[in-house]
């Protein structure tokens, strides 16, 4: 879109001696649900702290609907936070609770009342008005804290790691609360999370960063297909490294040479998805294949993680199903061949 | 209960015998007509309380003391407050120094504290006057008033004060609305406690109360001359209301942290 | 959030401006006046050395001197090994609720009222008090303990019991449990353990506890001149005396200085002495 709601222009950030955030650009357009996802220390948190104005850009500029945001306070923006620790208060119940913000911005005792429970209404809490917080479990709270940054209506919403602190199994539901609201409401989503899971399949954009920079922004698809350099890949997971000199049409490996999907020259590194090899135990199946020892096996509900060791002692990843694996039954110790397509091949900045 | 589970239950029955031994004495030798109490007690008596609450000296004095110890607490818990919401919530050059010259006081003898109190206000014309006494007891409070609110402190959300701001408040509408209200219950302690300090101190505003004797003085006053059990009757007074407050100031803390 | 720095300071300043104006000030103008000089009872601004001649030229000054810091030491060490049986039931032998009311109770008496405490004791303990009359019951005494080292002992006690022990069993709840175990499971006897685990490993809270004490009984007046019987005067009795009978306010402050060298020198002796220790 021509007219982003977010724009990050060449944003830095540095504590003390160390630069969280190096010169990040980014654009993030009206009802778009973003995710930041990185390795703790990657600087999203920061990212999102400094859209909140909780931390001041050291370099850089910030704009929010086209207004630059450099120097406004953190209470005179409107882009409340869900936050980690939920940070509720302790001392009021939960509709003073929500009824906060709209208390902090001068809204009249009779409104405040009526829209907070309309939104404890929406968020299913309406029963809960007059509770406290110690009273409420984890994911009642975490609706509380929803409700309490939805209620003044902003146009945007940050998320610092909301359901970190949950059961896996209320986080899967929360998912499906959080998705829904964003489509329902039609308002952005800003999203921080260390969690693939919660990132790929809620966001529309996953924003990856590394080490304050980022690494690579596009659709989930996208990323996990097509990782764009070395630490995309290693970080996504279930991505297969093959690291080697290309000559042409082919990467000489320390595995053997693979034949490459694209032509190039000098040192490479071409990823292949788990998912997208398979292991046979007689013969190379179709395409360029490894030899691999078979070290152990990774039980994840759907599917199954099998892993092997390459000749030069670096780790092969193969996703199979369960009735695959049962028909392959492979023993500790025991060499297989994998093997992909080509096609599934993709080279990848190093 | 083997035997040395038994001896060391004897032996901390012991120690809490002695050290509530002169607090009971005193509220029992106040009742008692001996002028020089001994076993077995002589008959029950509410002379002594008579005695001491007819003399006007004594009412002045209580005057004095409830006047000064409020006064005092309460600057001393806004003290003792600001002192441990700026090591919450900042750091900044030199804070160690900061941070010691909060908790230094109580390690200055109070003897010590009379002196150069009384020097200073002598030379700056407050010698003798309420308000040094209160200056001083100040000094004394706020170490206490800040232990107690930097442990409450200690136990809130650091985000607790960003979400606020992120909802919309300022500053000062935070602090109004999310850390004095999270900070309530230290606040009542310390008040209670610091209460507790200034009524009892007697060295230091026995050296610059001047005519302005707050009742410890008064005891010490008394204590001068001869034995006297009207001192008794006084002590049970002050043992009770700065009991009270201690007790207050414990349980309001106490059960508040329990609940987080 | 960048944060005002008016905010900042209405936080920040109010402890750094009463502590000056009545806390700084008065110890600093306190140092000075000692070299001031007394004309017909009054102060006069000077520099003269003689009020510091005066005081550590005189036999009396150094007999109070020692008397104080033989009593405080004293005080320290005895009350310590009297807090420490009761501290380590507190510790080790009671319920998580027992303790925590038993440290209410030791708090209540530290914030109560010392001085009429120490008249209680004084009228507990006279020639004809309660204790000589049970003691009579069973043939002994009468015993002379007012006016005695013995006395200014139990008012040292009252004062400072109740805050070791508090200090005591904060620090022997800390020690690792499993480290006691498995020295009891390596066939240390109880006593041993005591010596050889337990106090190494709470040695800083054990020696904060006697520091404080050493304080509160160094600067304490009330004691050594009720139940003591102020023969010899401590030097809190000294200062007392030269202040409110001579006006010879410069020489109580040079008694004053040397209290306050005498007790961080100490208190930085032992607490760095602790430190020190424990980390070998």
């Amino acid at each position: 879109m021509d007219n982003p709601l977010v724009s990050f222009t060449g944003v830095s950030k540095r504590f003390g001696q160390v630069w969280a955030v190096k010169s990040l650009d980014l654009s993030i357009t009206r009802g778009e649900f973003v995710a930041l996802m990185g390795p703790s220390g990657c600087g999203k948190t920061t990212t999102l702290r400094m859209l909140a104005g909780l931390e001041e850009p050291t370099e850089g500029t910030i704009s929010i609907g086209g207004r630059v945001m450099n120097g406004v306070a953190a209470h005179e923006r409107d882009t409340p936070m869900v936050w980690q620790s939920l940070a509720l208060f302790p001392f009021l119940n939960v509709r003073e609770n929500v009824e906060f913000g709209l208390k902090m911005r001068g809204v009249a005792k009779e409104e405040r009342t009526s829209r907070a429970k309309e939104w404890l209404d929406r968020l299913g809490m309406s029963d809960f008005g007059d509770r406290g917080i110690e009273q409420l479990s984890g994911g009642q709270k975490q609706r509380v804290a929803l409700a309490r940054s939805l209620v003044t209506e902003p146009e945007m919403l940050l998320l610092d790691e909301p359901l970190s602190a949950l059961d896996a199994h209320l986080v899967i539901r929360m998912q499906g609360v959080l998705s829904s609201l964003q489509r329902e409401l039609g308002i952005t989503f800003v999203y921080v999370t260390h969690s693939q899971s919660e990132a790929f399949s809620m966001a529309d954009r996953v924003v990856i960063m590394g080490d304050g920079e980022i690494a690579q922004i596009g659709p989930p698809r996208e990323i996990y297909r097509r990782p764009a350099t070395r630490f995309v890949a290693e970080f996504v997971g279930r991505n297969n490294i093959f690291e080697g000199e290309a000559r042409g049409n082919s990467l000489h490996s320390p595995l053997g040479t693979l034949p490459l999907p694209v032509t190039a020259f000098g040192p490479a590194v071409m990823a292949v998805a788990a998912d997208r090899v398979s292991a046979n135990r007689d013969r190379p199946g179709e395409g360029p294949s490894v030899k691999g020892r078979f070290l152990s096996e990774e039980f994840s509900g759907t599917s199954i993680l099998c892993y092997f060791e390459g000749s030069d002692g670096s780790t092969i990843k193969a996703q199979v199903d369960e009735e695959a694996l049962d028909l392959l039954a492979p023993s500790h110790g025991e060499v297989f061949w994998i093997s992909w397509s080509t096609d599934a091949a993709h080279l990848v900045g190093s | 209960m083997s035997i040395a589970t038994f001896a060391s239950r004897l032996y901390l029955a012991a120690v809490f015998f002695f050290v509530f031994l002169p607090i009971g004495a005193s509220v029992v030798f106040s009742f008692n007509s001996d002028r020089f109490p001994t076993l077995p007690l002589a008959s029950f008596t509410f002379e002594w309380y008579a005695k001491a609450f007819s003399d006007d000296k004594i009412w002045d004095a209580f005057r004095n003391s409830v006047a000064v110890s409020l006064t005092a607490a309460a600057m001393s818990t806004f003290i003792g407050f600001s002192t441990a919401y700026t090591d919450f919530r900042y750091g900044f050059r030199f804070k160690a120094a900061y941070l010691a010259l909060a908790l230094l006081p109580p390690t200055i003898p109070l003897v010590i504290m009379g002196l150069a109190m009384l020097a200073w206000l002598s030379q700056i014309g407050l010698s003798g006057t309420l308000f040094g006494i209160i200056a001083a007891h100040t000094v004394l409070g706020s170490p206490f008033a800040m232990a107690v609110c930097r442990l409450r402190l200690h136990q809130m959300d650091p985000s607790l004060e960003a979400a606020a701001w992120n909802l919309g408040a300022s500053e000062w509408a935070t602090m109004r609305h999310v850390v004095l209200p999270f900070s309530a219950p230290a606040l009542i302690s310390a008040f209670c406690l610091t209460a507790a300090v200034s009524f009892d101190e007697f060295a230091v505003a026995w050296f610059v109360s001047g005519l302005n004797r707050t009742v410890p003085v008064a005891i010490l006053e008394i204590l001068q001359g001869n034995v006297d059990p009207q001192i008794n009757a006084i002590g049970t007074v002050v043992f009770i209301t700065s009991m009270t407050l201690v007790v207050i100031a414990q349980t309001i803390f106490m059960r508040r942290n329990r609940n987080g | 959030m960048a944060t005002s720095s008016r905010y900042a300071f209405t936080w920040r300043l109010p402890m750094l401006i009463w502590q000056a104006a009545f806390f700084v000030v008065p110890l600093v103008f306190m140092a000075a006046i000692s070299f001031w000089l007394v004309k017909n009872y009054r102060m006069e601004p000077d520099f003269i050395l003689k009020n510091w001649s005066k005081m550590l030229g005189r036999g009396f000054f150094w007999d109070a001197y020692w008397i104080t810091l033989w009593r405080a030491s004293l005080a320290a060490l005895v009350i310590s090994l009297i807090a420490f049986p009761a501290s380590y039931s507190l510790a080790y032998k009671v319920s998580e609720s027992v303790r925590r009311w038993a440290v209410f109770f030791l708090i209540v008496p530290f914030f109560t009222s010392y001085l009429v405490r120490a008249y209680a004791w004084q009228v507990i303990l006279a020639e004809n008090g309660v204790v000589n009359a049970v003691l009579g019951q069973v043939g002994l005494g009468p015993f002379t303990m007012l006016n005695t080292g013995f006395g200014a002992m139990i008012g040292y006690l009252t004062l400072t019991l109740p805050l070791v022990i508090v200090l005591q069993t904060f620090s022997l709840s800390g020690v690792d449990r499993n480290q006691i175990e498995a020295a009891w499971n390596l066939g240390c006897s109880p006593l041993r353990t005591i010596v050889q685990v337990i106090v190494p490993s709470a040695r800083v809270g054990l020696i904060i506890g006697a520091v404080f004490c050493f304080i509160l009984t160094f600067g304490d007046f009330v004691s050594p001149f009720y139940l003591g019987g102020s023969k010899p005067p401590t030097l809190s009795i000294l200062i007392i005396d030269t202040t409110k009978s001579g006006q010879q306010w410069p020489r109580a402050a040079v008694v004053a200085l040397i209290m306050i060298a005498t007790l961080f020198c100490t208190a930085f002796a032992a607490v760095s002495a602790a430190y020190r220790k424990r980390t070998r």
